[in-house]
């Protein structure tokens, strides 16, 4: 049947979001981006995540989370969430802690002692706690499989080598899960993933980058020199590697993460698109037809690519493949939302050059959600592939 | 819940109007383009599967499937020919205005008009025409309406909808596209308004119905125009490799189908709103301004991707750059569309907050 409601469990998630977004969210970014920095470790704001009880591992199924299998709430409420959050911070949403981005390939091929010991503290966290993964370096952004970092096998453990940066949280992180490389010319076969603890010799060379926006959360370069790290942190052990385990088949059948980002996108949109009706109303503009076409021309395009996020999920929620329409969620949100703050500025003409309006801060923030998990032209040549064959 | 699959009996209905498409409508538009008809015993197969009163109300025989049904159906024939798909309707959107606008009494009087003839209803709406009333009599100039021959005229003038029955004149024109339905002048000079009707709120969910209408025939003829072109970049080589495998095209592709797709969902979600008694006007308004925009990148660009036997009519995209454009240009066109959904809009703070009336 085909429908377009949302029914009042996801109704009321929504609401919730809404509230902690305008609390929560929305303060923490305005103060970060005054400031220039990411929000502090020691900031308040985290403490109130963990009280919350966010910050928490779903391993083991303690804490649910949207998009496991086993868990009722579809990735349809999920990008909703998404939406909501980002409306009201998008950088905040980065900056929170948990275990994060390397949750989900702890999850899916760590070994049992792995979970334990890197996840394990993220049952009940005791204080605010990050950690992180590490793939991007300065000379391999969209191109994974060029990256650099080498991991060189020495007796019974690894030595890593390389640089890594715009990685989010890696100078408070409690570990890093680091991707290196066998042997360059191999690609992503060649590729391994390894755990490399705060503070272990060799990882140095912190330095948080200074970003155009989402501030509120820190992108950091760091170096591994000689890195050390035993055999066991090799994430999924060498006999998962040697069995040639489907973590890659199963990435390729569908993908929630593009469209994710797709929704973070529509919900940043949308923030400029009601900052823009809100000051043509103040500043009596709305009798004017061209104010008008261009909120119109926004609204239009935020809907319409909310609806290409959404149907996304929802076949990733149907256990069917989504690939073309993952990638074009996120290369028509990100690109539409783009468009959107930039129209937004021109309405709000000279006031948005002040550099203290909220949409000249959503364009600067919205800018990275065209660059992340793929630029909006990775994504073409990924829809391209499956469209008319193009060859990798 | 969110959910884009048709259910089992809609889904049969929207199978049957592909297949009718693929096998019928394709091999034949050049054809009926040229006979200004669709084939002879066509009509009467579509009669058979019941398909001609998709929107009729069961009181009155029809199928009642509703505006979700109509945008669906609308696409998979347009995409064979839009023409045809116009042909095939005897009703149009002129049902769906009588019906809004009069209830199901005024759409009754229509099948009444109309009778077993094959004269189809047309309505003109009045951003597309000089219409002037005094009493009950109507003077009218339509520059084109998309048949050769009409069995009622409908007009939906501001809050009314009024049914002309006889005194107007037909001048054959050529047309621009859609030829399969005909193309004519419609004058009619102090023609006897023979019933009518007035609802504020009907007239608006009558001019968003129209609008679907019209948006799912070009999202029906955007999809042929994507796949003809996207299927010829995968055959024809150029500089030693596929053209479709040049970055730039496949690049272009990639964009015209992603437009596609999104003007597709906005179409529907309109649709549905329709269904459910949702405000619509703004929404459909949005969606056809969605699909006109989305018109002009995907209709020349389907020719362009043919190059110079994309121009040629030995190929159909140049049918589709035409129709799709001449489509995009009824109801007002694209800025009767912003124009009315910018006004919608402007009346909320928060116009695409999330779950306000249960809906996205």
């Amino acid at each position: 049947m085909i429908e377009f409601a949302i029914d009042e469990s996801a109704r009321r998630k929504i609401e919730a979001t809404r509230e902690l977004g305008e609390k929560e969210f929305r303060p923490a970014g305005l103060e970060a981006d005054r400031n220039g920095a990411p929000i502090p470790v020691g900031h308040a704001f985290f403490d109130r995540c963990i009280e919350r009880g966010e910050g928490r591992t779903r391993w083991r199924g303690l804490n649910p989370s949207p998009g496991d299998a086993s868990k009722p709430q579809s990735l349809v409420t999920t990008a909703l969430q998404a939406e909501e959050l980002a409306y009201w911070d998008r950088g905040v949403i980065n900056s929170t802690p948990g275990p994060g981005l390397p949750e989900g390939n702890v999850l899916a091929m760590g070994t049992d002692e792995q979970k334990e010991k890197y996840l394990g503290p993220f049952l009940e966290p005791d204080r605010p706690r990050w950690a992180c993964f590490a793939m991007t370096e300065p000379s391999a952004g969209s191109d994974a499989a060029a990256i650099k970092t080498t991991a060189r096998k020495d007796g019974e453990g690894w030595i890593l080598n390389g640089a890594k940066c715009f990685i989010g949280g890696a100078s408070r992180a409690d570990w890093i899960l680091v991707q290196a490389t066998l042997d360059a010319s191999k690609g992503r076969e060649a590729q391994r993933a390894f755990f490399v603890e705060q503070g272990t010799e060799g990882l140095g060379g912190f330095k948080i980058e200074r970003k155009m926006g989402l501030k509120a959360y820190e992108s950091t370069s760091f170096t591994l020199d000689d890195v050390r790290v035993p055999a066991e942190n090799l994430l999924g052990g060498e006999a998962r590697y040697e069995r040639k385990a489907g973590f890659k088949a199963a990435l390729q059948t569908f993908n929630a993460g593009r469209p994710i980002i797709g929704a973070n996108a529509v919900g940043m949109a949308r923030a400029a698109l009601d900052e823009a009706i809100r000051f043509a109303r103040d500043h009596d503009l709305l009798k004017r037809d061209r104010v008008r076409d261009r909120i119109e021309t926004m609204a239009r395009k935020v809907r319409k690519s909310r609806f290409i996020c959404l149907r996304a999920v929802w076949l990733a929620d149907q256990q069917r493949t989504n690939i073309v329409e993952a990638s074009m969620a996120k290369a028509m949100a990100a690109q539409i939302a783009q468009e959107a703050t930039a129209l937004g500025l021109e309405l709000v003409g000279s006031v948005g050059g002040r550099g203290d309006h909220l949409i000249e801060k959503l364009y600067r923030d919205v800018k990275a959600m065209d660059i992340v998990e793929g630029t909006g032209q990775i994504q073409r040549m990924i829809i391209a592939r499956k469209l008319v064959g193009l060859p990798r | 819940m969110f959910d884009l699959n048709a259910d089992d009996e809609l889904g049969l209905v929207v199978d049957t109007a592909r297949k009718l498409a693929e096998e019928v409508l394709v091999p034949q538009l050049r054809d009926a383009e040229s006979a200004r008809a669709v084939a002879p015993g066509l009509l009467d197969a579509w009669d058979e599967v019941g398909l001609a009163g998709l929107e009729l109300p069961q009181s009155l025989d029809g199928a009642e499937l509703g505006c979700v049904a109509r945008v669906l159906v609308n696409e998979e024939l347009a995409a064979g020919d839009a023409g045809a798909a116009i042909a095939l309707d005897p009703y149009g959107p002129a049902l769906t205005t009588l019906l809004e606008v009069g209830g199901v009494d005024a759409a009754g009087e229509l099948v009444r008009v109309l009778g077993h003839g094959r004269k189809r209803a047309v309505l003109v709406v009045d951003e597309d025409a000089e219409i002037e009333l005094a009493g009950d009599l109507l003077t009218i100039d339509a520059p084109w309406v998309m048949a050769d021959e009409v069995g009622a005229v409908v007009v939906l003038a501001g809050d009314e909808a009024l049914l002309v029955t006889e005194g107007w004149l037909l001048e054959p024109v050529r047309g621009a596209g859609m030829r399969a339905a005909g193309a004519a002048r419609l004058i009619a000079k102090e023609a006897p308004i023979a019933a009518r009707w007035s609802s504020r709120d009907g007239a608006s969910r009558a001019r968003a119905r129209a609008r679907l209408y019209y948006a799912s025939l070009l999202l029906g003829v955007m999809r042929a125009a994507c796949d003809f072109s996207t299927s010829y970049a995968q055959e024809r080589e150029a500089f030693g490799k596929k053209i479709g495998h040049h970055q730039a095209l496949a690049f272009l592709i990639t964009d015209m189908q992603m437009a596609l797709d999104g003007a597709r969902l906005v179409v529907q979600e309109a649709a549905w709103r329709v269904d459910r008694g949702l405000p619509c006007a703004g929404e459909a308004a949005s969606a056809w301004a969605e699909c006109i925009e989305v018109s002009r990148l995907v209709g020349p660009n389907g020719v362009q991707i043919l190059g110079g036997h994309g121009f040629m009519a030995d190929y159909p995209v140049e049918k589709h750059m035409r129709e799709s454009r001449a489509l995009g240009l009824l109801c007002g066109g694209f800025d009767a569309a912003i124009e009315e959904a910018g006004h919608v809009l402007v009346r909320s703070d928060t116009p695409l907050a999330l779950g306000v009336e249960g809906a996205l």
